[in-house]
């Protein structure tokens, strides 16, 4: 029975292009929303609002974790997959 | 030539590509940015606890500042308040109206200045504009009004006080 790991791992590389592509942008839009949440809580704690700095913190920290358990499906790199697939064949080259 | 197996040990130590060395990966650059992610979040975090368990202290009673007739209208004075080394400014406005500043504009910590006859206040490093009746931004890249002081003036001494946002407007 193949696992997801192993169905990822056999996918075709324009298929694992697109999906490590996704996660970037994903990752890329998740980090400037930290951005702006930091600088706002930031520019309204220093202007005595600090009702922002809280919502701000966990908004930011639910970036962070979507972004972690997000990497669970970042393919495995091209070197791995070789060694993978060819490990039968180095022999027959010596 | 210098090319025995002596000189390629430390490749043994090192086994790692020059290609690999030089360049980063997708799946690095995706860790890289999950890592930044964690910084934001821990960056946020030290901002929600430092404005909820570390507020910045407010001025605390009244402190004289100097005499009415050493302030010459359209002119300023700086000050420090004992106990404290925030930089501030005292602005006699030409309409005879007396207001007290941080003197630390709210972008980058520059000193800002009164530029007498226009009503506003000027930091020259970046060319921001705040108004000196409220301290709040006119133009350019401040992010934020300049935090005030409240002018008390009594007799002929003038004090500041922290500002409640209620007090009424001083004039000289």
């Amino acid at each position: 029975m193949s696992t997801f790991r192993e169905g990822q791992n056999q996918a075709h590389p324009n298929k694992s292009n697109t999906l490590i592509l996704a996660l970037i942008v994903i990752l890329m839009i998740n980090v400037s929303i930290q951005i702006w949440l930091l600088y706002t809580a930031l520019n309204n704690a220093l202007a005595q609002n600090k009702d922002i700095a809280i919502p701000a913190f966990l908004a930011s920290i639910f970036l962070f974790l979507i972004g972690f358990f997000w990497l669970y499906y970042l393919p495995a790199g091209a070197k791995k997959r070789k060694v993978k697939q060819n490990v039968n064949f180095t022999d027959t080259y010596h | 030539m210098a090319t025995d197996n002596k000189d390629n040990h430390w490749k043994e130590d090192f086994p790692i590509e020059q290609l690999e060395a030089r360049q980063v990966t997708r799946r690095d650059f995706a860790k890289f940015l999950c890592l930044v992610s964690g910084g934001l979040a821990t960056g946020s975090g030290y901002v929600a606890a430092k404005a909820h368990l570390f507020p910045g202290e407010e001025v605390q009673g009244e402190h004289f500042v100097c005499k009415l007739d050493e302030l010459p209208v359209g002119g300023t004075k700086s000050f420090v308040i004992p106990g404290s080394m925030i930089p501030y400014v005292l602005i006699h406005v030409e309409d005879g109206e007396l207001r007290a500043y941080e003197q630390k504009c709210t972008h980058l910590s520059c000193a800002v200045f009164y530029k007498p006859g226009t009503g506003k206040i000027e930091c020259p490093c970046h060319n921001g504009w705040f108004d000196a009746y409220t301290g709040e931004v006119l133009a350019g890249p401040p992010p934020r009004a300049l935090p005030r002081l409240d002018v008390v003036l009594k007799g002929d001494g003038i004090f500041v006080t922290a500002y409640d946002g209620t007090s009424e407007q001083v004039q000289s």
